[in-house]
């Protein structure tokens, strides 16, 4: 491999993560390909190796890393109109690529895991056809390592694409979504929550693409970060020339629970066309003081009220995953990420 | 039960009760009135223990306890209830939950057993149907989307489950309709007794037709500047709180 330049704070995009303080480019040179195993397949999926010939959404600086050097990787089609669940689960990291498909009508619920014991560098190409509906449902658990993943996600006409990304923090941890939606009435929902600790930090980025007019989409995420993390959503919408009708919102709210603690939040709109509905927010505080007082004055605790505002807050962030299983499983991940984010700074 | 002595509260550095006494015993019903800014909703925090109301000069008693030195979860536990003016909203916690969470705190802070779920779901539902609270109304988040008068219901079902010993109500009239307000007040009245005591803060004389209370207070400047009987709200109600005010400035 050639000489590699890692994306450092100077470059804009990459402010909130200096990947070139977290990680050595040797040892991103020479990290292996990435290994992953179908943790569950149920319904009809197909499992293969990847393509010859890949389909290539927008990716970032990294992504493009992964795709030169992962030499094989995981291909999931689900075929036209067939339903299936796949457990997908990154067992080994290094520079990995995946494909996932879901053909016309056809539905998948992706869940994803990942062991984040080694530097990972992900590239995965999404295809989502006509009426068709991926579920995914990325958790990233806490660690210590450098854990990069890219997505870039096709959806067709009346394709819908729902995604939670669950974070948990690492030493330096960004999730990048770039989403096209290229068809009439596509549709995606993005959402997810981090609970951080320590020195963690966990980064969500994402475009959002209306590449044509009357399609969907909605971004709604829920930090909490405590000790001395730093949890980022840089979150742009793009709604191209002649997209009209698009209907498009953000929002993004965080809370801190350590002094030393920060979170980011950037929501950004680019609007070429004309008739359209979008919207964005923001907002980071402290959990609110009458609600605190309100819980108190009828004989809660404190440190129990101030965990019952905090689940309050983060169970918005959940209530989007579908499936009842994943979404339990999920909120326990929360609840055990809690108390560590919730203790006060030494 | 409770006995103010000579109460001054700063809250940002700015004095606000200015000498403020004040007694009341078991079994009585009190009323403050007092024109806006009179210092009557800082007593009532004051009292409840929330922050940023800092007691500098006085003492409060409760129970014969120094009520300043108590979180505001320990003297709901040693039962003084505040019935706000401005209930908190909290989505994503629903009201039952919430009754049932604040029940056992108090009920573990007193080493007495908690209640499981369903012995809590029958003692709110019995408290909720005397009160004419529905069901559906529990189920919600709390207070999220609450009108003004189901908020305030929400209020007074608290106190009846909580049964507290010292019951402060903060403005519980404002924002309410004169059927709400009888319901409210029917179930204040419904929790008098011999062992508890209740404050009843107030703007307006209306209330007090309904919860009529034993000793009427005017509260102006953050101070008491006279006290009576109940006739004495029927006589600010006539002559306004002019009459007072003008002796406290």
């Amino acid at each position: 491999m050639n000489a590699i330049v890692l994306p450092n704070r100077r470059i804009e995009d990459w402010k909130y993560s200096d990947l070139r303080n977290a990680v050595d480019e040797s040892a991103v040179a020479a990290a292996p390909t990435a290994a992953w195993t179908m943790a569950s397949v149920e319904g009809a999926a197909d499992i293969a190796d990847l393509p010859a010939i890949m389909p290539r959404g927008e990716h970032g600086a990294m992504a493009e890393l992964a795709i030169a050097a992962a030499k094989a990787g995981p291909y999931v089609r689900v075929a036209k109109g067939e339903r299936a669940a796949v457990h997908l689960h990154l067992v080994e990291g290094g520079h990995g690529r995946a494909l996932i498909v879901v053909e016309d009508g056809a539905s998948l619920v992706l869940r994803e895991t990942v062991r984040a014991a080694d530097f990972a560098n992900i590239a995965v190409e999404i295809v989502i056809g006509k009426g068709a509906r991926l579920d995914h449902v990325r958790h990233a658990p806490q660690h210590d390592t450098v854990q990069l993943a890219d997505y870039a996600v096709q959806v067709a006409d009346g394709g819908q694409y729902c995604a939670q990304l669950m974070n948990f923090g690492s030493k330096l941890a960004r999730t990048e979504l770039h989403v096209v939606l290229e068809g009439e009435h596509a549709e995606a929902v993005i959402g997810g929550a981090a609970v951080l600790s320590g020195t963690r930090h966990s980064d969500v980025t994402i475009h959002v693409d209306h590449a044509v007019g009357n399609s969907k989409s909605r971004q709604s995420f829920r930090y909490v970060a405590g000790g001395h993390s730093r949890a980022i959503y840089q979150g742009k919408v793009t709604v191209r020339q002649r997209a009209d009708g698009s209907d498009s919102m953000q929002t993004a709210k965080g809370i801190l629970l350590g002094e030393r603690a920060e979170i980011d939040l950037k929501p950004e709109l680019e609007i070429l066309a004309d008739d359209v509905k979008c919207a964005h927010g923001a907002a980071v505080g402290d959990l609110d003081a009458d609600s605190l007082f309100y819980l108190r004055s009828r004989g809660v605790p404190e440190s129990e009220a101030r965990s019952l505002l905090i689940r309050a807050f983060l169970e918005d962030a959940v209530t989007g995953i579908e499936d009842e299983k994943i979404r339990s499983e999920i909120w326990s991940a929360v609840e055990a990420a809690l108390p560590a984010a919730m203790e006060p700074a030494p | 039960m409770l006995e103010i002595k000579n109460l001054h509260v700063a809250v940002g550095g700015k004095e606000i009760l200015k000498g403020l006494t004040l007694a009341i015993s078991a079994g009585e019903v009190h009323a403050i009135m007092g024109p806006n800014g009179s210092g009557k909703s800082t007593l009532s925090y004051v009292l409840a223990g929330r922050e940023g109301y800092e007691i500098t000069g006085g003492a409060i008693t409760y129970r014969g306890e120094n009520l300043a030195e108590l979180s505001p979860e320990k003297r709901s536990a040693k039962g003084i209830f505040l019935a706000m003016q401005y209930p908190v909203e909290i989505p994503g916690v629903t009201t039952l939950t919430f009754l049932k969470t604040a029940l056992n705190a108090q009920r573990r802070a007193r080493n007495e057993p908690e209640l499981d779920a369903l012995a809590v779901l029958k003692l709110v539902r019995s408290k909720a149907a005397s009160l004419n609270v529905p069901e559906e109304m529990l189920k919600r988040a709390l207070n999220f989307g609450f009108s003004g008068g189901e908020k305030k219901k929400l209020e007074i079902l608290q106190m009846a489950l909580f049964e507290p010993a010292l019951a402060i109500l903060d403005e519980t009239d404002s924002g309410l309709d004169i059927d709400a307000l009888k319901l409210v007040a029917d179930g204040v009245n419904r929790l008098r007794s011999p062992e508890r005591a209740m404050l009843v803060i107030t703007h307006y004389q209306r209330l007090l037709n309904f919860i009529v209370p034993d000793r009427v207070h005017v509260m102006a400047g953050g101070r008491i500047v006279a006290k009576g009987g109940k006739e004495l709200a029927l006589e600010l109600e006539a002559k306004g709180y002019g009459h007072w005010t003008k002796d406290a400035a």
